[in-house]
């Protein structure tokens, strides 16, 4: 989640095809890997859709740094290896469909800044849920920079030892009601700054 | 573990699209029922436990493939309305970071709230059989979590004809079927009684490590609300004296 401010420095400061390419028909892409994901049941064509989705990846020069994330879903996509008595094709079938879909979701996002993703979003969500979601894409950031300055605190209390699993238990805990505790205060000073500006239930996005 | 971290195209559609159906019904209706002015006001809060949810869901425990959700912490904070709005919210922003698919958003949204909406109720209700923080979070957490994770293994077992389809695609793939009708009952018998042993092997791989999980989440979730108590007890709304 650290590399989040990374993958929107991505999406602002890219200056590829894909980067300059419409918001609009950067979804409706999405959508069609979507689909594609969820009527093919081939390895072929699911191996097809990944190195398109991987020469895009690398065609729009987006840091390899990012890549990593693309992988991540599948710590959790082994579970789901169990179900199969470990058929193989079965285990290929799932490994691909998880590597299109986050490979299709961190393209989309590392080459589209979040205001033109919630933009295209608000022509048919609603808006209240729209701010919900911005508000806490934004919140994230927030908490992030609360996290680094909240790692220095643990780290000073002994840091995650393995040798004293209730006390870095606790120093986790104490590390997660200390974000929930400023980041609700800063919530209540966002919220009032919101209103002093004019809030009204709708935030507008200029895209640029 | 509640959270259901299929990707796109394994579960049915029928499965996903009635999730996404029923999220989208129960969203319309709650917020029928909710006044507006109440959630703008309420709406930053919304966002912050959102983040906080996500930043959770990003601390990968690796070897028990569990992560904490703080779903429960965020239902007692939220209330009951608010947290399906605000794991609606949590569950888009991962399956935008390929944590879930897309179509399992509803599905996500639906076992998600459960545990909130359930902690919220269970946490009251422990709270006035025990008034104390310590056991009324953690009980709460603990059975949240253990009634979520049966949801998200009923859902998972729902699908398990279509998970079958998939498996055997590769053998169905150039093969004629000259089979005799008794010969296909047969088939069909054994396959129903492998999928049940699938099934129980990915019952049996779930519900342990989710016990450590439940555990640690409970522990975790029961420090987080002692540490709320201690700054910010409003926060709670506790009706009695804090212990």
């Amino acid at each position: 989640m650290i590399q989040l401010s990374y993958l929107d420095y991505s999406a602002v400061e890219g200056k590829s095809w894909l980067h300059r390419g419409s918001p609009a028909m950067k979804m409706i892409g999405m959508g069609v890997v979507l689909f594609c994901i969820v009527t093919l049941a081939n390895i072929p064509g699911l191996l097809l859709l990944y190195v398109i989705l991987l020469g895009l990846f690398f065609l729009s020069r987006v840091p390899l740094k990012l890549f990593s994330l693309t992988l991540y879903p599948l710590i959790f996509a082994v579970l789901f290896v169990f179900l199969s008595g470990f058929r193989i094709y079965f285990i290929l079938l799932i490994f691909l469909k998880v590597l299109c879909g986050s490979t299709g979701v961190i393209l989309l996002l590392a080459t589209t800044p979040y205001p033109l993703v919630f933009r295209v979003l608000g022509k048919f969500l609603p808006s209240l849920f729209l701010t919900a979601l911005f508000l806490t894409y934004r919140s994230v950031f927030i908490l992030l920079n609360v996290l680094e300055e909240t790692e220095h605190a643990i780290h000073l209390r002994g840091g995650l030892q393995w040798r004293h699993p209730w006390r870095s238990l606790k120093n986790i805990s104490n590390a997660f009601g200390h974000l929930i505790i400023k980041g609700i205060d800063n919530s209540e000073k966002m919220y009032e700054a919101m209103m002093l500006r004019g809030f009204k239930d709708k935030i507008h996005y200029r895209g640029e | 573990m509640s959270h259901i971290h299929l990707p796109d195209g394994v579960l049915p559609v029928w499965l996903w699209a009635s999730g996404l159906i029923a999220t989208i019904l129960i969203g319309t209706v709650l917020f029928r029922f909710i006044k507006k002015e109440e959630v703008t006001r309420r709406l930053p809060l919304l966002g912050m436990m959102a983040a906080a949810m996500i930043l959770a869901a990003s601390v990968e425990i690796v070897p028990i493939a569990y992560h904490i959700n703080l779903t429960v912490i965020s239902g007692i904070l939220l209330g009951p309305s608010l947290i399906f709005l605000a794991t609606l919210v949590t569950n888009v922003i991962l399956a935008l970071f390929g944590h879930g698919g897309i179509t399992v958003l509803g599905l996500n949204t639906l076992t998600l709230s459960i545990e909130g909406i359930l902690g919220y109720y269970l946490f009251r209700l422990f709270w006035k059989l025990f008034n104390r923080i310590t056991p009324a979070v953690f009980l709460a957490t603990f059975l949240a979590l253990l009634i979520s994770t049966f949801s998200m293994i009923g859902v998972v077992s729902l699908g398990t004809s279509h998970y079958e389809e998939l498996i055997h695609q590769e053998s169905q793939q150039g093969i004629f079927e000259f089979k005799l009708l008794k010969e296909k009952d047969d088939q069909h018998k054994k396959e129903a009684e492998k999928s049940e042993v699938n099934l129980k092997r990915f019952i049996a791989i779930v519900l342990p490590l989710g016990f450590i999980g439940w555990i640690l989440e409970g522990v975790i979730t029961t420090f987080i609300a002692r540490y709320i108590q201690r700054l910010r007890p409003d926060l709670l709304r506790l009706e009695r004296g804090s212990s």
